[in-house]
């Protein structure tokens, strides 16, 4: 047998190296180490929310309904949330696929038990409203069983989310005043609507 | 004097070659200050290697008509003169037009210092200090280049080789060649030349790429990505007593050499992480590589042919002109990737943001403040640090809000890396077809 030559090391050296340095690089996860994909457009999400009351109300609501509209649409929440975020057009099927994954959110709250009764959020409702200090005493003193079954959260969110111009939200996300204005008017509005109704079903052929 | 004509001239060598790749770490400094674009900036690069590659083997012809010390002193001190005009240049295009002749009379310069050292040390040792210098010139450049940037400026980087080009001039001017064969008796080594230009354009893309993802991507300092990249020049140092214990023929070191870069620039492709450390094997196996190729080709391009300063042009040329093909192949793809990274970085950022345990309005706050980082990132990887420190968060979410930083600058860095991934992928790609020109037989001539 013929001994090989020994500048062969040099070669097979080489080969152990290169292997040796991939095969680590690849072990440790290098062919993964790229940025954090998006879950398809339909897949459920967890949606948490570190604040109370209506702050936590409000961003579990857009969390759920964005989820909804980017599944209707066929793209991921953080490309609609982009899409919508950009200075850019919004087309008017962004925002009736927004509006309708608003109201699924609604009723997904619902059902799962998390949308709060209207007692529970009357303190911080009133706080900001700047009603007349009388007027304002007046609701308190309502029994929480009177208020909750005289405003239907699901109700009036729906009717708020029907009657706001959603297009005019999305244009004033860097002006929170602006922004706050909106949503405050289209939820009185909602607000009364929604007592409307509830006295006219109560009236004989209402 | 006599004793300091031969390092004089091997440091002149040493700084044209340099010269090659001695800004890269100092672009974004050049950008900032003369207010330039990305694309004329690339051009401080492009347009000394191109000048260099093109100008070589005619100004070894123009040596070979007239007096070589002369024109070789006249080389060097265009090249000391239009230096001390890159460093005091105002706009990008003086810079550019400084570059231009800098590389002109480097040109001269290196193909005249070559009969210098000859004339002065002999066939053999002239002819092995300057390959030396040149492979030293071309290791060592991006890291003094980085680390002059940072200690002091990007001007810094051209006015250090004033004084030195300033002594060689008299120091040129002091050697007496010998008589120079008038006519070309040789063709130019074409598989040795194709094997270095193929090569410095796999070169360029472990030198130029490594040193963008450094300071672009990972966001490290000049220095620390000048100290970063010495693994390359202290691994090709390595590389000749390693294949001297072997005894290896020079054609297998130089196919292990090329199969070495090529390795190493595809370990650059894949790193688990953003840690440094994650660079160091892979720099080691491109510098063991270049450590391996570059003087034995630069040997076997020169080796008994004449006149010398042509064959030393020819290769000259070779390597630069690769140099400025590596760039033409691979800045359109990183660029043209760094864009592509965009909005799956952004989406990425947008989860970790929408899924953050913070209240709604510190959300609110921090989507402002990236967005406004984002908008005027103007094609460059975005730094959050400027987007937090903006925030005025309350003290119970702080650690959530550092964690939040933390895991989108790990998620910038995974895009960045992914960026340049295809690019390191392309450099391994001409380091193996440098490879297969060594692998493919000669056919030999039939008497």
């Amino acid at each position: 047998m013929t001994a090989l030559p020994r500048w062969v090391a040099l070669p097979v050296a080489a080969a152990i190296a290169v292997a040796v340095v991939l095969g680590i690089q690849l072990a440790r996860g290098g062919g993964t180490y790229e940025p954090l994909r998006s879950p398809p457009a339909c897949a459920d999400r967890t949606v948490d929310s570190q604040a109370e009351g209506l702050d936590g109300l409000t961003e579990r609501l857009v969390l759920l309904g964005l989820a909804d509209a980017a599944c209707s649409l066929g793209v991921s929440r953080e490309e609609l949330t982009l899409q919508l975020a950009q200075q850019g057009p919004i087309t008017d099927r962004e925002v009736e696929s927004l509006r309708s994954g608003l109201v699924a959110a609604v009723g997904e709250m619902k059902r799962d038990g998390s949308l709060p009764q209207a007692s529970g959020l009357m303190d911080e409702a009133l706080a900001n409203a700047g009603l007349n200090r009388y007027l304002e005493r007046a609701i308190r003193a309502l029994p929480d069983r009177v208020v909750d079954s005289a405003v239907q959260v699901d109700d009036v969110l729906r009717r708020a989310i029907g009657s706001l111009d959603l297009r005019a939200t999305l244009n004033s996300l860097d002006d929170p005043n602006a922004l706050n204005r909106q949503v405050e008017t289209a939820v009185t509005q909602a607000v009364k609507d929604s007592l409307i109704a509830r006295i006219k079903g109560l009236l004989p052929g209402g | 004097m006599r004793r300091a004509v031969a390092p004089l001239l091997a440091v002149t060598v040493a700084m044209v070659l340099a010269d090659s790749a001695v800004v890269t770490l100092a672009l974004p400094d050049i950008l900032q200050h003369l207010n330039a674009t990305v694309g004329q900036v690339a051009w401080v690069l492009i347009a000394y290697n191109i000048v260099l590659g093109i100008a070589a083997v005619p100004s070894a012809a123009l040596l070979r008509a007239g007096r070589p010390e002369l024109l070789s002193a006249l080389g060097i001190a265009a090249f000391a003169g239009s230096s001390a005009a890159c460093a005091a240049a105002g706009s990008i295009e003086v810079l550019l037009t400084a570059r231009c002749v800098q590389a002109l009379g480097g040109a001269l310069a290196l193909v005249g210092c070559l009969s210098l050292l000859v004339a002065d040390r002999g066939e053999r040792q002239g002819l092995a200090v300057w390959i030396t210098a040149g492979v030293i010139g071309t290791a060592i450049g991006p890291v003094v280049g980085g680390l002059l940037t940072q200690a002091i400026s990007w001007q810094a980087i051209f006015v250090v080789q004033v004084p030195f080009a300033v002594l060689a001039v008299p120091a040129a001017l002091a050697v007496r060649p010998g008589e120079q064969p008038r006519t070309d008796r040789h063709r130019p080594a074409l598989r040795a030349n194709l094997t270095q230009a193929l090569l410095s354009a796999a070169l360029t893309a472990a030198l130029f790429l490594l040193v963008l993802l450094l300071v672009e991507g990972w966001r490290h300092s000049p220095a620390t990505a000048a100290l970063t990249v010495s693994v390359v020049p202290i691994a090709a140092l390595c590389a000749a007593p390693l294949a001297r214990l072997f005894g290896t023929p020079h054609h297998v070191e130089v196919a292990v050499g090329c199969f070495l870069v090529a390795g190493g620039l595809a370990g650059l492709a894949i790193p688990p992480s953003s840690s440094l450390v994650w660079t160091v094997a892979p720099q080691a196996l491109v510098g063991l590589g270049l450590g391996l190729t570059v003087d034995r080709l630069t040997t076997m391009a020169m080796e008994a042919r004449l006149p010398q300063a042509t064959h030393a042009g020819w290769t000259i040329a070779a390597r630069h002109v690769g140099v400025v093909v590596g760039l033409a192949i691979l800045t359109p793809i990183f660029t043209a990737d760094l864009a592509d990274a965009e909005d799956p970085a952004q989406q990425a950022i947008t989860a970790l943001v929408l899924d953050a345990p913070l209240r709604p309005e510190t959300k609110i706050e921090v989507a402002q403040a990236l967005g406004t980082e984002l908008s005027s990132q103007g094609g460059q990887v975005p730094d959050l640090n400027r987007a937090f420190d903006r925030l005025h968060v309350a003290p119970d979410e702080q650690a959530t809000t550092d964690r939040l930083e933390h895991d989108l600058t790990d998620q910038l860095e995974r895009a960045a890396t992914r960026a340049f991934r295809d690019s390191f992928l392309v450099g391994a790609g001409l380091a193996l077809l440098a490879l297969l020109t060594v692998l493919v037989p000669t056919r030999r001539r039939s008497s």
